[in-house]
């Protein structure tokens, strides 16, 4: 006797049937998959757009030429409000020779030059008429012109400027078309701590995709 | 699974034969279904290239009459698109102009305003993210900028002992990214810029692969548009808005280049280490700085691909 029986036909219908079911059971859920996938889509988290802040043109700092232009509060250049006419006010420092900025003066932190070198305010400011700047040469100066008053002690770097190497000139590189603005030195230098200080920088790139790989593992031509 | 009850033997009973093509359309249909889901996707391409862009000419082959019907159609895509009428120009070279950059590594802090006033200027897609300039970031006394990073999260720059790069299109003299295109789709024109033209590109990327510097960049999916950020003031090989599956790269702002304003990088660089200007006009400043100047860096100098892009170092 035949130990491996074929199966009867109506088992055998049984398990084309069983097989059919399981195929659509299967079908089914791909197209179930499918669908939930269109309606919904798996989220990717869009890029947010960058802070407008980061597209602004605008230099750092406001110079008085920019605030007269504007019509904006001079109050700050109002000396003789506080100040005697003909009564120089005193310079005072501390135990180390650093300079004390007085009370009303708080928003001016000294630091121009390694060693505050250039700290001494009538190096720039005229003690017997403080609405005006000086010169070491003795050229006197309105507020609005600084930037001449920078090129005195910084010759080379005004040279540069004047150029159109140092600083910066926005609007129109052809004068023929349009104008063109030049900032002042004042307009990225505060006066009083000229150094640049630090940022905060805009956002790192970050695409679907990198670049094509990460720099530092790109093969050397 | 409930095990299936017992199914009648021999005879084909009504119930049988009903309940087996109902399975079988229902697998029918269940495929079918899947069929269309995955076919979804074509959903997606509403901007089929129009027939009067597929018919139209290769840019330098265009009378005038022809290229004002061509920008009047881009014109009309892109409010179609967008909902907003931009000005689209054909901006040519100007006589006696070739530009050429200038940029002082000095002064850079690496504050990535320019990276995004291009974004801007140039309605770049930002999602995905599609920028021309990478700010690399080097240790200093190194020029390797193969070694370099780009992805800096500090929260303050610049930072002690690194100095910044910006690297974006050279538009070289002798530009690899150009003899490689097979349907001349980008070229160099008499003022120094390489352009692409949007509708020729096929999108073969061979370009992107002969670029030494990386500055081409390449569309994997349609470009995610803000329609408030559109900047309308558009040029033909310019900042008009690109399609899926082309190339493009930084083209000096030439929508405002060649109408005599400066780029819009140079315009938005807090430090003013972005220097641009002709090159055959003495009083530039460009040309000032080429004189003055000592210290100047092409990079990959060695490719023989002769950038228009200096980078310096002031004294
Ligand atoms: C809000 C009032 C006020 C205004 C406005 C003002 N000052 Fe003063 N300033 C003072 C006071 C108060 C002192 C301290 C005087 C003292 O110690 O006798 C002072 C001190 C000074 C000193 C000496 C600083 C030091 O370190 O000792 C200088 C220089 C000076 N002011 C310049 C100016 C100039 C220039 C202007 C205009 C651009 C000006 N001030 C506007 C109130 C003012
Ligand atoms: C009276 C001369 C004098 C004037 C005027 C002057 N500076 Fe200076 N400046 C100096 C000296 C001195 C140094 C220090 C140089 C050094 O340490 O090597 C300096 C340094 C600097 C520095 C380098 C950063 C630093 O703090 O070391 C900057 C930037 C600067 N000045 C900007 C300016 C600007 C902007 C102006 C105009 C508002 C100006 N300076 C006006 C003398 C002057
Ligand atoms: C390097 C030259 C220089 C030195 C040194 C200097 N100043 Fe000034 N100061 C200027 C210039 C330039 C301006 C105008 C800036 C502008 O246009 O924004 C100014 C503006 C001011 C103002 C009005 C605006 C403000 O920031 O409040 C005051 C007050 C002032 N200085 C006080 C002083 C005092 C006090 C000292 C000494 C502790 C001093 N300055 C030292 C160059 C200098
Ligand atoms: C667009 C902004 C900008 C303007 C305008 C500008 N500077 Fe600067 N300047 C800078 C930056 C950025 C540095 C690098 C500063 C740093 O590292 O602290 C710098 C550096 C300097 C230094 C330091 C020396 C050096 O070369 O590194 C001096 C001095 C200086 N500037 C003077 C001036 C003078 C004078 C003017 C106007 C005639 C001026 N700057 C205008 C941005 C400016």
């Amino acid at each position: 006797m035949p130990t491996d029986t074929p199966l009867a036909p109506g088992n055998r219908r049984a398990w084309t049937n069983g097989v059919l079911a399981a195929l659509t059971g299967i079908f089914a859920l791909m197209a179930g998959l499918f669908l939930a996938n269109l309606w919904g889509r798996p989220s990717r988290p869009a890029n947010p757009l960058v802070d407008e802040a980061f597209l602004d043109t605008a230099p750092w700092r406001q110079s008085y030429a920019d605030l007269a232009r504007a019509k904006e509060d001079l109050s700050d250049f109002d000396c003789y409000a506080c100040h005697e006419k003909n009564e120089p006010p005193p310079i005072r420092y501390d135990a180390d020779l650093n300079i004390i900025i007085p009370e009303e003066h708080e928003t001016i932190k000294m630091g121009h030059g390694s060693h505050q070198r250039n700290n001494h305010c009538f190096n720039c400011h005229n003690e017997s008429n403080l609405l005006v700047l000086h010169t070491r040469d003795g050229r006197e100066l309105s507020f609005a012109e600084s930037s001449v008053l920078c090129g005195s002690c910084h010759g080379p770097t005004y040279g540069d400027w004047e150029a159109g190497a140092h600083g910066r000139i926005s609007g129109y590189w052809d004068r023929s078309r349009g104008p063109a603005h030049r900032l002042d030195c004042v307009n990225c230098h505060n006066p009083h701590a000229p150094r640049i200080p630090s940022r905060t920088p805009a956002p790192p790139p970050s695409p679907l995709r990198g670049p094509r790989t990460d720099p530092s593992r790109e093969p050397t031509h | 699974m409930a095990t299936p009850p017992p199914v009648p033997s021999d005879k084909t009973s009504d119930r049988a034969l009903s309940r087996r093509s109902f399975l079988r359309s229902t697998a029918a249909l269940s495929g079918l279904t899947a069929l269309a889901a995955s076919l979804s996707p074509l959903r997606e391409l509403d901007d089929f290239t129009s027939t009067e862009q597929f018919l139209q000419k290769y840019y330098k082959e265009l009378t005038p009459e022809e290229m004002t019907r061509v920008l009047a159609r881009i014109e009309k895509e892109v409010e179609r698109q967008y909902g907003i009428r931009p000005h689209v120009r054909d901006l040519r070279p100007m006589d006696g102009v070739e530009f050429v950059y200038c940029l002082n590594l000095t002064r850079c802090i690496g504050c990535r305003k320019c990276v995004h006033a291009c974004v801007a200027e140039n309605n770049l897609s930002r999602d995905p993210e599609i920028q021309y300039i990478r700010v690399l970031k080097l240790p200093h006394g190194s020029l390797d900028v193969e070694k370099a990073e780009h992805k800096y999260t500090a929260d303050q720059v610049p930072e002690k002992g690194f100095f910044y790069l910006p690297v974006q299109c050279q538009q070289c003299r002798n530009p690899a990214c150009v003899k490689v295109c097979p349907v001349h789709a980008t070229w160099q024109e008499s003022d120094g810029i390489t352009v692409i033209d949007y509708d020729w590109c096929i999108g073969c990327r061979y370009c992107e692969a002969a670029c030494p510097y990386w500055a081409r960049r390449f569309n994997f999916a349609k470009p995610g548009l803000p329609a408030e950020r559109i900047n309308p003031d558009m040029s033909y090989l310019g900042n008009r808005p690109r399609k899926l599956g082309v190339m493009e790269k930084c083209h000096f702002c030439i929508q405002r280049t060649r109408a005599g304003r400066y780029p819009a990088c140079l315009e938005v660089c807090p430090v003013g280490a972005r220097k641009f200007g002709n090159i055959l006009d003495p009083n530039s400043e460009v040309s000032y700085i080429l004189r003055e100047k000592r210290v100047f860096i092409q990079l990959k100098e060695e490719m023989g691909t002769s950038p228009r892009f200096f980078y310096y170092f002031d004294k």
